[in-house]
């Protein structure tokens, strides 16, 4: 069988697994064109974390050096005056510190995040145009939900890793290692009893973001829980209110909601309990230090200045240490989503045919099928040994019920699945053997589901093909008879359509769809012919475009209404995945069998 | 702020828990405050040479102290203010849900389903915010502000105080104005995101039409536009977000250099001590949040306003459809209880009176345990009749009398419970087979009776062929079913509510001939009620009583054999037609 097993592939839970290194590397490898950028945020963040741990320092000079002059009543006049000098100066010091803090802060950040916004534009390009090189038969098996969010909210995930991640882990460990240079710089007994508390508050924060993460991760699923609920509760309120269930219902809501709030609870408690401990650590800190300092001062060891700078940098010392535990989530599910990503890309995309060109001058439209077999799935028979050939310029009709296989007979030509027993030839060539790009668009397809980009009239017929120019739009247009309805537009060729969107008629977006196809001249023709309403002046109108168009070339078509394959050079009829009839209109007619009976449904009205 | 009157009812119940959760965070913010003054009091006997060892032991304690006095207060308001706005959350989001359960059909047509969703997730969510965090903001902002100016004032005076504030309040100038349009630029990010999810939604769905046109590039080129914008929304939204930290820092650095150049003259003069300096420097710090939070507060109560406003919108919407206060009962007693008999009298209707009339004059009788056929084109009216009976919608005019009472009249628990349902487009819910038959919690039900219900639709051989049977999960990500398998759980479940009257909306339309033959001579075996509505005469045919329906009138009415008598009839002529089609499908390919 062609088809590849794509199910498990769709694993939303794919688990948290151990930061992968592979995947790891293969992230940072998108952040390596920016690396001159990162140097910058390095020397940024390293200059504003500096300046920013500086301060304690500069308070602890002025207090040292000349508040204690100043207010002390025994300093001469020309001791206080120096003093107030001196301390006007540092108190300006001070400002530069803030001011350059400032600047190199707000700096590294947009840096940061302008590089960190541009990778992600590449990932998420890469993975996009990845996605839409993918072969059919992925697309068939692979939900294309989950297809949307490896796009969307996966990468949005890596985007907090490559914004906020980064940050705080340079900016954590430039601070810590700072704090602690700093300190040690003033007295090694106090920075070594600071850095004895460290242990402490790091088993803290594990301890507690192991068991938070465990509540997120349930919550999480609570919360989607609920979501499935709500939305199909919501889409069966008819159900439940026929079948008069809203009370249980409604029980089986609530005891979601219900363990929703127990685990929200639980949340708002651990926090309670969390954030309290690390208070009275940093408060044992504290105290710590003003009995330990005091006393060094105390023994004229220390400075009050040095007693007062080391409290305030055990204040600074816990806040990198919490943020960097809080960081670990991030990167965890960061991890995942890049896994899922990267596992996508890894897909092996369609195979680009075979060497052999399509010559200039185009197909001459010879088709031929050999005892063609395929299944979508295994051993669901779709065609059954199907034989037949189209010669140069014929008009091929396929008719029969829904599910015959007709449509089937299309993608193939197309290639857009590969057969599985017997041979497809195109001027007595393999399909398989040319080029896939170059045997696309020499074959024109009009295509049932008629598929509108928001965009002009204009760009909905040329799709921005190269090949297409703006009077080859208009010929097509005019060829099928599509430019008396374009040209009553308002803005004309210009006019934007939108998809879904009611500014056209079905009629009329048939012969968009027309238009779009012969726009690139195509050698060959396919159409596989759509069934929506349309009204008769428009069935004239589609009519005579099918006839206009394959005057000049080879067209096989799948036709609903009989009425607009009257002048086919053959008609084959399907059953089953096997031709069952074919012949010339009157031929079939003639025969009594089974188009005959199509026939008489569609003429005779009821 | 009136559309809090919603949730007043939970605040009346709640209302310990907040005075007990401010009284808590006062606390807190009152040993928060008495922390520079232990400093104050160790740096001034330092300056003063007064500092002794009992003194430095008595320094730590108090801050120590001040710490655990500090950790139990925030215990206790996170747990009474934290706890209780995610207490309302479930409230609110209860109190929906049961609405949403009581409001019908013509509510529902109205509104989308995303919509409806986002009022019980987000909605909920930005009243739980403004009613936790956003108490916090607004307690903090107003005491601990007023509090700090106090103790600077009492420290080092007014002048000084006010001297040392001056550049403070800049800090609520930054984040008031920054938070409306950082709020803008985000809910930008938020519309960009999902316009790119929409282009990857339609270009994933139409692939075979980009495949066929070979216009992948065009396409990726397509996307890099909505890309390229994100990119740059991202970053208008970042470019001011990553400028609220340093600016913050800023102010606040300022604010205790403009204090350290005025205390300076002071110092010298004698009237500021070392310890009011360093209790000062500690207050200027603590002012920052609160002075962030008077910035934040406005925008948090805004949001969660619009979002109670929504929410209050829904709580005030009433149902068209209303259940009889004191309803009648439709079940006669004496001899046959269970006997239904159904009465259409001269029924009209339409959605609203500038609507065109989908029903106009609609009369007929099912008598208990007959059935009864309703044959139509699509729009003609047939499934009107049906969501009339159900009370899906009330009859504008005219009346349905079960056992002589106005259906109106009826409960609804006797109206659901004597009319068993299946709908056009069966809806399954995520749950087992057997939970979906029983339409009942997963384990809460017969295996018995839920075995003869899928054997009664003929469903019961494709539920054994699946891995886990009828405990097989349906669902998202469970089984898919093919429409045919639904339509057949869909009589098993009306089959499992043992109701009198069993109405099938064009349920058989999926299933194959051969097996909706068995299925009709399941119904026929059951002696109950039926009423069937089709586009084919092969499902009506055996009924007791067809009736044909165009435009919303009764054309034609009969059995089979006397509705084909009239050969130019639409019912004979519909019969023609599909029996050239059954043709089609039975014998054709094997020529």
């Amino acid at each position: 069988m062609a088809q590849t097993n794509y199910k498990h592939l769709d694993d939303q839970d794919v688990k948290a697994k151990k930061p992968d290194r592979k995947s790891l590397k293969r992230l940072y490898s998108y952040a390596t064109p920016y690396y001159k950028q990162f140097i910058v945020i390095l020397c940024l963040i390293i200059l504003s974390v500096g300046m920013t741990l500086i301060q304690p320092r500069l308070i602890q000079l002025l207090i040292d050096n000349n508040i204690s002059i100043l207010v002390n009543p025994a300093s001469s006049q020309s001791e206080q005056a120096l003093a107030a000098s001196g301390a006007t100066r540092t108190a300006l010091l001070y400002l530069a510190t803030v001011a350059i803090a400032f600047v190199t802060a707000y700096g590294q950040a947009y840096m940061l995040q302008n590089s960190g916004q541009k990778i992600l534009r590449t990932i998420r390009q890469e993975l996009y145009d990845h996605i839409l090189k993918l072969p059919m038969t992925f697309f068939d098996h692979y939900p294309q939900g989950s297809l949307v969010t490896r796009v969307t909210n996966d990468t949005e995930t890596i985007n907090e890793m490559f914004t906020s991640v980064l940050t705080t882990v340079f900016r954590s460990f430039i601070t810590l290692i700072g704090i602690v240079a700093i300190m040690y710089s003033m007295d090694a007994r106090l920075a070594t009893y600071v850095l004895i508390l460290t242990p402490g508050v790091i088993i803290i924060s594990v301890v507690f973001r192991r068991a938070i993460r465990k509540i997120y991760f349930a919550q999480r699923r609570v919360l989607s829980m609920i979501n499935t609920k709500l939305s199909e509760n919501i889409s069966g309120m008819r159900t439940i209110q026929v079948f008069h269930r809203q009370k249980q219902v409604s029980e089986e809501f609530d005891e979601i909601n219900q363990k929703y709030l127990d685990l929200s609870s639980r949340e708002v408690q651990y926090y309670a309990t969390y954030r309290p401990f690390i208070e009275i650590v940093r408060s044992l800190g504290i105290a710590g230090l003003i009995w330990f300092g005091g006393r060094s001062h105390l023994d004229g060891i220390i400075t009050f200045g040095i007693l007062y700078a080391f409290i305030d940098y055990i204040q600074r010392f816990f806040q990198p240490i919490l943020e960097l535990a809080e960081t670990f989530n991030i990167i965890q599910s960061a991890m995942t989503s890049s896994n899922r990503i990267f596992h996508l890309m890894d897909q092996k995309v369609e195979d680009i045919g075979g060497k052999v060109a399509v010559p200039e001058s185009g197909l001459r439209g010879k088709i031929e099928f050999k005892n063609v077999c395929f299944a979508y799935n295994e051993d669901e028979w779709i065609l059954k040994d199907v034989s037949f050939t189209v010669q140069p310029g014929d008009f091929v009709a396929f008719v029969g019920a829904t599910g015959a296989g007709k449509s089937t007979i299309m993608h193939l030509l197309c290639r857009f699945y590969d057969i599985d027993q017997g041979q497809i030839l195109i001027d007595d060539i393999d399909i398989k053997d040319y080029d896939l790009k170059q045997l696309r668009e020499a074959i024109g397809v009009v295509q049932q589901d008629v598929f509108l980009y928001s965009g002009s009239v204009m760009s909905n017929i040329s799709l921005n093909r190269p090949e297409v120019s703006d009077a080859d739009v208009r010929e097509a247009a005019r060829i099928v008879n599509a430019d008396s309805f374009i040209d009553k537009l308002p803005h004309r060729y210009e006019q934007d359509v939108m998809e879904r969107g009611g500014t056209l008629s079905s009629g009329q977006r048939q012969l968009l769809s027309f238009a779009r196809t012969i726009a690139a001249k195509p050698s060959l023709l396919i159409l596989d012919e759509a069934t929506a309403n349309i009204d008769t002046e428009t069935e004239l109108l589609i009519q005579d475009a099918i006839n206009k168009m394959a005057s000049n070339r080879s067209m096989i078509a799948v036709a609903h209404r009989i009425s607009t394959i009257a002048n086919a050079d053959k008609i084959i009829v399907m059953h089953k995945g096997r031709i069952s009839e074919q012949g010339t209109r009157e031929e079939l007619l003639a025969q009594d069998g089974l188009f005959k009976v199509l026939y008489k449904l569609q003429y005779e009205e009821y | 702020m009136r559309e809090y009157r919603t949730i007043l009812q939970f605040m009346r119940a709640n209302k310990w828990r907040y005075v007990f959760g401010i009284f808590a965070l006062l606390f807190v913010d009152a040993a928060n405050l008495l922390v520079p003054q232990v400093l104050r009091k160790f740096a001034d006997w330092a300056q003063f040479g007064e500092l002794t060892l009992e003194r430095t032991g008595q320094a730590a304690l108090a801050i120590f102290l001040l710490g655990l006095a500090v950790a139990a207060g925030r215990y206790f308001w996170r747990v009474y203010i934290f706890g209780t706005a995610r207490r309302l959350e479930y409230w609110l989001r209860d109190k929906l849900f049961k609405k949403y359960l009581r409001l019908d059909d013509s509510f529902f047509n109205q509104q989308r389903t995303g919509d409806l969703m986002a009022h019980v997730t987000n909605d909920v969510l930005m009243v739980r915010n403004s009613m936790g965090g956003g108490i916090i903001m607004i307690v903090d902002a107003v005491f601990m502000t007023l509090f700090t100016v106090i103790m600077m004032i009492y420290t080092v005076g007014f002048a000084t105080a006010m001297v040392s504030l001056l550049a403070l309040p800049f800090i609520t100038v930054v984040v008031f104005s920054m938070s409306k349009p950082l709020q803008r630029r985000s809910r930008d990010v938020q519309d960009t995101f999902s316009e790119l999810t929409t282009e990857v939604q339609e270009n994933i769905s139409g692939i075979n039409s980009i495949k066929a046109f070979g216009i992948e590039e065009n396409r990726s080129e397509s996307f890099e536009k909505i890309n390229k914008k994100y990119q740059e929304k991202n970053m208008a939204m970042l470019r001011m977000s990553a400028l609220f930290d340093p600016l913050i820092q800023f102010i606040s650095g300022a604010a205790l250099v403009i204090f350290i150049l005025y205390g300076i003259k002071r110092m010298s003069s004698g009237s500021l001590s070392l310890g009011d300096f360093v209790a000062v420097l500690n207050y200027l710090r603590m002012m920052v949040w609160p002075l962030i939070a008077i910035g934040m507060v406005v925008n948090s109560f805004q949001r969660g306003i619009a979002a109670m406003g929504r929410i209050n919108e829904i709580l005030a919407a009433e149902p068209k459809v209303k259940e009889a206060a004191s309803p009648s009962k439709i079940s006669k007693h004496g001899a046959d209880d269970q006997a239904l008999k159904i009465e259409f009298r001269d029924v009209c209707f339409r959605y609203a009176d500038n609507l065109p009339w989908v029903l106009k004059g609609v009369s007929f009788t099912l008598e208990d345990n007959e059935s009864l056929a309703i044959l139509g084109r699509t729009g003609s009216g047939k499934s009107t009749i049906l969501n009339l009976l159900l009370r899906r919608y009330d009859v504008t005019s005219g009346q349905i009398l079960l056992n002589g009472v106005d259906v109106r009249d009826a409960s609804f628990e006797e109206l659901y419970g004597k009319i068993a349902f299946v709908e056009q487009e069966s809806f399954m819910f995520s749950r087992t087979i057997a939970g979906n038959i029983a339409f009942s919690s997963d384990d809460n039900y017969d295996p018995e009776t839920v075995k003869k219900a899928a054997e009664f639709s003929r469903v019961a051989s494709d539920i054994e062929a699946m891995p886990e049977q009828y405990r097989t999960w349906v669902g998202e990500r469970g089984v898919t079913l093919s429409g045919g398998q639904k339509q057949r759980l869909a009589i098993a479940r009306a089959y499992y509510q043992d109701a009198q009257v069993l109405v099938l909306d064009d349920s058989l339309s999926a299933v194959d001939t051969n097996t909706e033959k068995d299925i009709l001579n399941h119904l026929e075996e059951l002696e109950r009620g039926l009423i069937i509505v089709s586009q084919r005469v092969s499902t009506v045919q055996r009924s007791d009583q067809i009736l044909v329906l165009e435009d919303g009138v009764i054309s034609q009415r009969g059995t089979h054999s006397a509705l084909l008598e009239d050969r130019d009839g639409f019912y004979a002529r519909l019969h023609q037609r599909q029996l050239l089609e059954s043709e089609l499908r039975e014998d054709g390919g094997e020529v």
